[in-house]
């Protein structure tokens, strides 16, 4: 029987094709177990009384609201920083700057802010904004901390958002007698607009599990009433969770609201990056 | 207005654009500018309200005159000097809003607030560019919705309706069917009694239909300048006989 030479390397294509396929699927895999794993055990736990009361009994009873609160406070905190300084160091990168040589400079330091770790951002946030500012361990120096860790994404999304607008929009514009600032704010931002918005989104999906940041800046390890200053320490949904993961009065019965508590949160960033998607998709169209 | 151009020298780095040209564009007529790709002339086209400004590097020599003034004294202002040479894209270009919006466009950034106003004068704009029966009853509609041909009689009417006195064509029927092609001609057929319309083209056929005069450009040089007629049936120079006889073969 005569063998054909050309199937030899068929198979060899075959099956490199899928282990490429089976690790691109293993890692959707990866996603359920983890999402799978977290609800089985933390479902329990989620209720009414769960959501909207705070801890009791050193934590091993109540809920996480104020928790809830404090990382509500300090994503609206970290945007309120980060929004118009990276929208605005956006539209100078892309709309402004003539000199490409600056503008790579800046965008490198920009991509390593974003590679710092952020347990750095932590300790720079507590010793310039705790102590060297007397902003003290509070919901403003979380914010400006958080803020500083969410710049990179902002300038970075914003910057692209600006480069997909045609330039024939800018010249258009341009052409009707239009200054440049008019132009990018009443063509260009508008059309850009979902785009800077889904990165806002991303960024605050990022910000809401941050832990190390507001460690030493904001996070409170207890505090059973919600913040009414800026000055005020605030409980947080991850930090909340490594507390009563590591550090409770009784570890196993608390078990299961650190599981729930990883549901909240874990809804809260899928939620986000939901929202980033729809709108996308919505705009783009 | 009229037009004129003195002893005109473009630079896009070293690379000399155009070269010593010089030329006067009467008011209320229409000229066109034909030539090879990469004569200059659309480059000169655009030199007429300031569009090179937007590219790094380049340089220019000589003066560019709009009404008697020298538009590249330091005391002229770019956006009050494209108030009043508009254009028109090569490609259609409408801003992502609404058909009533692009053509009011115009007249929010110059600072027009009056609702009256807008609306009056985006009806006869777009009345002068043809499109007014097409549109009227779709205004708030995406630009985007409208064909190629009406997105570009929409951004002719975008340009009228901050009354321009002159309007500058740069290759505006090049992206569309026969059909849009012969709409937007007749159009500017009927601007010349209120502005002074030029148009680059690479239709030659186009240009010894619409215009009054004819420039010929070739590798950045004016060849020759005439009225239409005397440029398509007996050119002085040899090279505007061998580029209109030679596209026709």
């Amino acid at each position: 029987m005569q063998k054909n030479k050309f199937t030899g390397k068929r198979a060899n294509q075959a099956i490199f094709f899928s282990l490429f396929r089976l690790m691109s699927y293993l890692v959707v895999g990866i996603l359920f177990c983890i999402i799978g794993f977290i609800v089985i055990r933390g479902i329990g736990v989620i209720n009414w009384e769960f959501l909207t009361s705070a801890p009791k009994d050193g934590m091993t009873k109540g809920g996480i609201f104020p928790a809830i609160i404090g990382t509500f406070y300090l994503v609206i905190g970290s945007m309120l920083v980060a929004f118009p300084i990276g929208v605005m160091s956006g539209i100078y990168m892309n709309e402004y700057a003539t000199n490409k040589h600056i503008v790579r400079v800046i965008r490198v330091m920009t991509n390593n802010l974003g590679g710092i770790p952020s347990i750095v951002f932590g300790l720079f946030g507590m010793s310039l904004f705790v102590n060297k500012l007397h902003f003290g361990d509070s919901l403003l120096a979380g914010s400006f901390t958080l803020g500083l860790l969410a710049l990179p994404l902002i300038i970075r999304v914003t910057e692209e958002a600006l480069k997909a607008i045609p330039d024939t929009y800018r010249q258009g514009s341009l052409a009707l007698g239009a200054t440049k600032l008019t132009t990018i704010r009443r063509v260009i931002l508008p059309a850009a607009f979902p785009n800077v918005m889904t990165g806002l989104i991303l960024s605050i999906g990022r910000v809401s599990g941050e832990t190390a940041p507001i460690l030493f800046t904001a996070a409170a390890y207890f505090l059973p009433h919600l913040p009414t200053s800026v000055f005020d320490q605030v409980m947080a949904l991850p930090y909340h969770l490594y507390v009563i993961a590591t550090s409770g009065t009784d570890l196993e019965a608390t078990r299961p609201m650190a599981y729930g508590t990883a549901i909240v949160l874990i809804a809260i960033v899928l939620i986000m990056n939901l929202l980033a998607n729809l709108l996308r998709r919505r705009f783009s169209k | 207005m009229k037009l004129e151009a003195k002893n005109v020298n473009f630079f896009y780095g070293d690379f000399h654009a155009l070269k010593d040209i010089n030329m006067q564009i009467d008011s209320n007529s229409v000229t066109a500018f034909i030539g090879p790709s990469g004569c200059g002339k659309s480059t000169f086209l655009r030199l007429f309200n300031r569009m090179n400004d937007l590219i790094d590097g380049t340089h220019l020599d000589g003066e560019c005159i709009v009404g008697g003034q020298n538009i590249y004294d330091k005391s002229v202002s770019v956006d009050e000097l494209r108030k009043t040479v508009g254009m028109v894209f090569q490609k259609p270009n409408p801003f992502p809003k609404s058909i009533f919006e692009n053509v009011a466009y115009g007249l929010r950034v110059n600072g027009v607030k009056d609702k009256k106003i807008i609306a009056e004068t985006v009806e006869k704009s777009l009345k002068q560019a043809a499109l007014w029966e097409e549109v009227k009853d779709k205004l708030k509609k995406s630009a985007f919705e409208l064909s190629g041909g009406q997105q570009q009689r929409l951004c002719i009417a975008r340009a009228l309706a901050i009354s321009p006195s002159v309007l500058l064509m740069d290759e505006p029927a090049s992206a569309l069917d026969p059909i849009s092609t012969s709409k937007i001609e007749e159009l500017i057929f009927e601007l010349k009694h209120d502005y002074t319309v030029v148009i680059v083209t690479h239709n030659m056929q186009q240009a010894a239909r619409v215009s009054d005069k004819t420039g010929f450009f070739m590798l950045g040089e004016l060849i020759e300048f005439n009225d239409t007629k005397k440029i398509f049936l007996s050119p002085d120079k040899e090279q505007t006989q061998n580029y209109i006889t030679g596209r026709f073969g």
